[in-house]
């Protein structure tokens, strides 16, 4: 007897790329500066 | 009847995790680069106070040469490597950032006028570097790679044609390699060149964006000139940057074409999926602040989180450059590449005074 397993993958999700993570990290800081959680950025 | 058996995707690495793993190598940036800018602030005080002349080498400098000299001496340990990896993230947030201090019509002139220069130089540049390859016997495919590394923009464009046109590893680590020593090498000799040349903010600017390669050191090349000249490397660098998806598709077409890789299918696709996004956040970003969705305090401290942003990158430049490692990998693609980039440079200078002639800078 031959038993056929059928592989089926589960739980892909959205991994957003180095290049869209470092854009929505952009601007969520830009948020935070527009909404005044960060007042003054020191350099 | 078959066993249905579903097997959920093993996630290698849980997010939390490799949080975690990036935080040493993070804090060795933000701890080089922070030294950087102490080095800069204190060594001018105290040579001015010791009446020694000594040049003022900015934080950029300093943080490049530190982690040169941690990378090519004690070496960076394996705790810290992921994290020090993450500059190219810093880079493209920084980039982004930057948008704030670009109102959307100096783009759109600016960038229309580095768009032409971009097109000449990449043309020119893929056509030197097959020449120089073919002069040198060098694989096909590993030619491809050094020419689109010396054209768009380093390290992401042979990545992206590496998995486009099937190249081999050892082919991509030979033209990576040598694109980051050039690139190393760039880093010194066109500061001293623009001085040398007395060029102007702009001119300068233009010519790093152009002639350097990789997105990270051309904007280090830049800042290490003047603030003018960083920012308008970075506008015409990401305008190269902008061309990967299109040179990557050629190419591929081109490979396909000889049964060496795989056929393109969706062409729109392929071109989003390779279009750098942080383009796009940097144009969006630009398009915020010419509507003054931020005030100019909020400009100001956007402006400073791309510097520190950019800090970080700095350092991780320095830290990533290790110059046994690139020694091994032989001497005949860094030649090809050395001769394209002295050339490359030669031409994108040309193309800058030709500019400023017609535009009269």
């Amino acid at each position: 007897m031959t038993t056929e397993v059928e592989v089926v993958k589960s739980g892909s999700r959205w991994k957003p790329s180095l290049d869209t993570l470092a854009v929505l990290v952009a601007f969520l800081l830009a948020l935070l500066v527009r909404t005044g959680v960060f007042k003054h950025v020191p350099w | 009847m078959a066993d249905v058996i579903t097997v959920p995707q093993v996630q290698p690495v849980q997010p939390a995790l490799k949080f975690l793993r990036v935080i040493p190598g993070v804090l060795l940036l933000a701890a080089v680069g922070y030294a950087g800018k102490l080095l800069e602030q204190n060594v001018g005080a105290y040579a001015k106070a010791h009446h020694w002349t000594f040049p003022n080498i900015e934080y950029v400098l300093w943080a490049i040469l530190l982690g040169l000299a941690i990378s090519n001496t004690v070496g960076v340990p394996e705790i810290f490597r992921s994290g020090v990896a993450t500059y190219e993230f810093w880079l493209k947030a920084g980039i982004v950032l930057l948008g704030a201090r670009f109102l959307l019509g100096d783009i759109l002139k600016l960038g229309g006028v580095s768009l032409v220069l971009v097109a000449i130089e990449i043309i020119g540049s893929l056509a030197f570097m097959t020449f120089l390859g073919r002069l040198f016997k060098l694989k096909p495919k590993l030619t491809t790679l050094l020419a689109v590394g010396s054209a768009v923009c380093g390290v992401s464009a042979i990545i992206a044609t590496k998995g486009a046109i099937d190249a081999d590893d050892e082919d991509s680590s030979f033209s990576i390699a040598a694109i980051l020593a050039l690139g190393a090498l760039a880093l010194f000799t066109f500061p001293v060149i623009g001085h040398f040349l007395h060029l102007s903010d702009r001119a300068y600017g233009l010519w790093a964006g152009l002639g350097v390669d990789n997105t990270a050191e051309a904007s280090a090349a830049g800042a290490l000139y003047s603030d003018a000249a960083g920012k308008l490397a970075v506008l015409v660098k990401s305008t190269r940057n902008a061309m990967i998806g299109f040179v990557v598709l050629a190419y591929a077409i081109y490979w396909a074409s000889k049964g060496q890789a795989q056929a393109v299918g969706n062409k729109a696709a392929f071109l989003w999926e390779k279009f750098p996004k942080f383009v796009l956040g940097f144009l969006l970003i630009s398009v915020l602040a010419t509507y003054h969705f931020f005030n100019k305090d909020q400009v100001g401290a956007l402006a400073n989180l791309s510097r520190w942003a950019f800090l970080l990158t700095f350092a991780g430049v320095g830290l990533q450059t290790n110059f046994s490692n690139m020694r091994k990998q032989g001497l005949r693609p860094f030649a090809v590449g050395a001769i394209g980039e002295v050339v490359i440079a030669a031409f994108t200078l040309a193309l800058v005074y030709g500019a400023g002639k017609i535009f009269g800078w």
